[in-house]
């Protein structure tokens, strides 16, 4: 056969245009585009079947490296030939996404390639059948009726940038209650290789590409695109080096004991539950809130049930608005007015939060995810972590809505793809209807609690324990609140007549006492500050904490604070967010100690009074178990 | 030196959004939600004990005070722990419990 034959030529062939260059420089052009043919993946160049022309042009402005023409050919910008051909770098600009001049020169071709390609409809026998059936179905059922696998398969027109998974992926998530229509903003704004891919799926796909392509971190950056990639192309370019197995996340709190960053190994993970508070009057919480608990194992625990109790090591995923109770706006919770981010939080400052705060009860239900499934969901949540600054909405875009939103782009699991929900029961509730949550464990109610399913409203625990001190100790106060409320020295009147388990049930109620009474001192410190004579003071040490408040937007959103790199930050990046976090985090401690400092002397006086008396009944309470404990000879731990 | 009122802290935090307009709102419950636990953090000063029974005092306080019923996961993980790293240990889970209140 003779080569140049037609038969020879049936893929894609990049040819360059050679009058008005000198032959050094069709030369130095020819290795430039023999190189970009090579990075490309083998099916790729298969599949187009194409020749493109490639030409220097004298008509792009500056900062352009190079366009597709409407007509399919390529331009590259005739401003950078000379370099080219004298193999320097020249006028190349600092700062460019890629480093050099050939690199940048590479990366223009292969993004311009990839256009060429995702307009072609390079799809394969199996996707073409597909899309074939979804469109038929469509015609004849419109989109009632429509198999959930067809969801977002009947109007495509690329090869890539429109395939649900992908958009998924990128950042462009099916609205809630749309049959698949895409939100039209992508929100994954944070840590972006180049904030061109922000634009459209189509720029978002052709800038990734060339990352794919020439990055050798990639994989590590955006592991979840680089696996859709390598699995469209059935190949990868070669790495640099395994990944790190941790992905770090900031840990969203002020603790001087723990430092900013935490890290996750998604292999340690042995299951997914979903995490639900239930609802309770707030009218914000009504619905309850939606949240992801990853159950992982302690160090050195080999992945099994025995990680359900390694509760210090779990994590909680979180989505939510920037408000609390206090100042929650309805208003602007429907207009949108709340950002929307996720935070990793360890699990027992959660369950604290809603069953000794809120006195709200909290469900853990686990979800069937196989082991992929679970790994990719922690990837993805890491990288929503680092990217995402969304918008919360009280009705679309809740915690329900978003929490779906990365079980579906997290796990891929087919049975999330058309699933629509508003709530975060009523998602449970579809979740347990395709098989995806298991309620089992969950149907006895002391087991569950044992075993972490269930963890408990306090509530129910503080009438217990005062209905055991009102018949032990025969306590005429008839309603817990009398109790709750009245003088801690009249409190403290009865404590000398208790028995080791009296004193328990004491110690329980005051530690509820304390609580409740910093709740009042909060709400009555609120109340002075709104009042038309609210004391200088107060209104300083509110300055004070705006201030604390403005400079901790990092804490809930780690992707401002980091400028190196891109996607989940790689261990030199992790050392040096390490530096600027750790240090901006001393510097709000410092702050907050200063503010509290200044409240301890804002407190109205009977109520610090009464405060400071809860402090010593419980050292009280303390001391007395100790005793009981020494006088029946118990068992001392070690 | 005392943590506890951090939660007061907490509440004024909220206020300020709710004075100041929405500027500041974005950041309230990344406070709020971090900073308020902190009360719980200080009831006890006793050093040298593991982490696990040490946080679950309070369950352990529940858990005796009900006479057994109130039995909660977090206790569950603090008696596992006990067991484990005391082999030879022979005791009921309520003296266990007493002997964690007693710490």
């Amino acid at each position: 056969m003779l080569l140049g034959s037609p038969l020879a030529q049936a893929e894609l062939q990049l040819v360059l245009d050679q009058r008005k260059l000198t032959p050094s420089q069709a030369r130095a052009s020819q290795t430039l585009l023999a190189e970009a043919t090579a990075l490309l993946p083998p099916s790729l160049v298969e599949q187009m079947n194409l020749r493109v022309p490639v030409r220097w042009s004298e008509r792009l402005s500056e900062p352009v490296f190079g366009r597709a023409t409407p007509g399919g050919a390529l331009e590259l910008n005739r401003l950078w030939l000379a370099d080219l051909s004298a193999g320097r770098d020249g006028r190349f600009p600092q700062g460019r996404q890629h480093g050099t001049l050939r690199q940048e020169l590479l990366a223009t071709l292969v993004h311009e390639i990839t256009h060429l390609y995702d307009r072609g409809r390079h799809w394969n026998t199996e996707q073409r059948s597909l899309l074939q059936q979804c469109r038929s179905r469509y015609r004849t059922q419109g989109e009632v009726g429509l198999p959930s696998q067809c969801r977002g398969q009947t109007e495509r027109r690329f090869t890539l940038s429109d395939d649900p998974r992908f958009l998924d992926l990128a950042g462009w998530p099916q609205q809630i209650g749309r049959r698949g229509a895409r939100e039209p903003t992508n929100h994954q704004t944070y840590r972006s290789p180049d904030n061109y891919e922000l634009h459209s799926p189509g720029e978002y796909l052709a800038v990734n590409f060339e990352y794919f392509l020439l990055d050798p971190q990639y994989s590590c950056r955006r592991p979840a695109l680089h696996a859709y990639f390598t699995d469209h192309f059935g190949w990868a370019p070669p790495q640099a080096a395994d990944c790190p197995n941790e992905v770090p996340y900031l840990y969203a709190g002020l603790d001087a004991q723990r430092p900013a960053l935490g890290w996750l190994d998604p292999e340690r993970i042995y299951a997914v539950h979903y995490l639900l508070a239930e609802a309770n009057e707030q009218w914000a919480s009504r619905w309850g809130h939606s949240m992801l608990r990853l159950v992982i194992c302690a160090p050195g625990r080999t992945p099994g049930p025995d990680c359900l109790l390694d509760l210090d090591h779990h994590l909680v995923l979180s989505f939510r608005a920037f408000v609390d109770d206090l100042q929650l706006s309805s208003w602007d919770g429907l207009i949108g007015n709340y950002p929307s981010r996720l935070f990793m939080l360890p699990l027992q400052k959660v369950i604290d939060e809603y069953t000794r705060l809120e006195l709200r009860s909290l469900s853990s239900v686990p979800l069937r995810l196989d082991e992929q499934a679970r790994r990719q969901l922690a990837q993805q949540a890491a990288a929503l972590h680092w990217s995402y600054d969304g918008t919360y909405y009280f009705i679309s875009n809740n915690c329900a809505v978003e929490t779906l939103k990365l079980l579906r782009s997290g796990s891929a699991l087919p049975q999330l793809h058309d699933l629509d929900s508003l709530t975060p029961n009523g998602l449970l509730e579809v979740l347990h209807a395709r098989g995806l949550a298991d309620l089992q464990p969950l149907q006895d109610r002391q087991a569950a609690l044992r075993q972490g399913y269930y963890f408990d409203s306090h509530r129910e625990r503080y009438q217990h324990m005062f209905e055991v001190i009102r018949s032990n100790l025969q306590i005429p106060t008839e309603h817990i609140e009398d109790w709750l409320a009245s003088p801690a020295e009249q409190r403290q009147s009865w404590f000398a007549s208790a028995d080791t388990r009296s004193t328990a049930a004491l110690l329980v109620l005051e530690e509820a006492i304390r609580r409740r009474q910093m709740l009042l001192i909060q709400q009555d410190l609120k109340q002075r500050f709104l009042s038309a004579d609210a004391p200088p003071e107060l209104t300083e040490v509110a300055q004070l904490a705006q201030g604390l408040m403005s400079a901790s937007s990092f804490l809930s959103r780690p992707g401002e604070l980091l400028s190196e790199g891109y996607g989940l930050p790689q261990p030199q990046e992790s050392q040096r967010f390490l530096e600027l976090a750790g240090a901006r985090q001393q510097a709000l401690l410092a702050t907050a100690d200063d503010v509290e400092q200044r409240l301890l002397a804002l407190i109205n006086p009977q109520q610090r009074q009464q405060l400071d008396a809860t402090r010593d009944n419980i050292s009280l309470l303390a001391q007395q178990l100790r005793r009981l404990h020494e006088e029946a000879g118990g068992i001392q731990l070690p | 030196m005392q943590r506890i009122p951090l939660i007061i802290a907490t509440g004024l935090l909220a206020l300020v959004g709710s004075a100041h307009g929405s500027s500041f709102i974005g950041t309230t419950d990344a406070i709020g939600g971090s900073l308020v636990n902190t009360i719980d953090a200080t009831s006890d000063a006793t050093s040298g004990n593991n982490k696990v029974v040490l946080e679950a005092r309070e369950d352990a306080a529940s858990f005796v005070g009900s006479d057994g019923h109130l039995r909660s996961a977090r206790l569950e993980a603090a008696l596992l722990h006990i067991r484990q790293s005391n082999p030879e240990l022979e005791a009921t889970d309520m003296q266990l419990a007493e002997a964690i209140l007693a710490l």
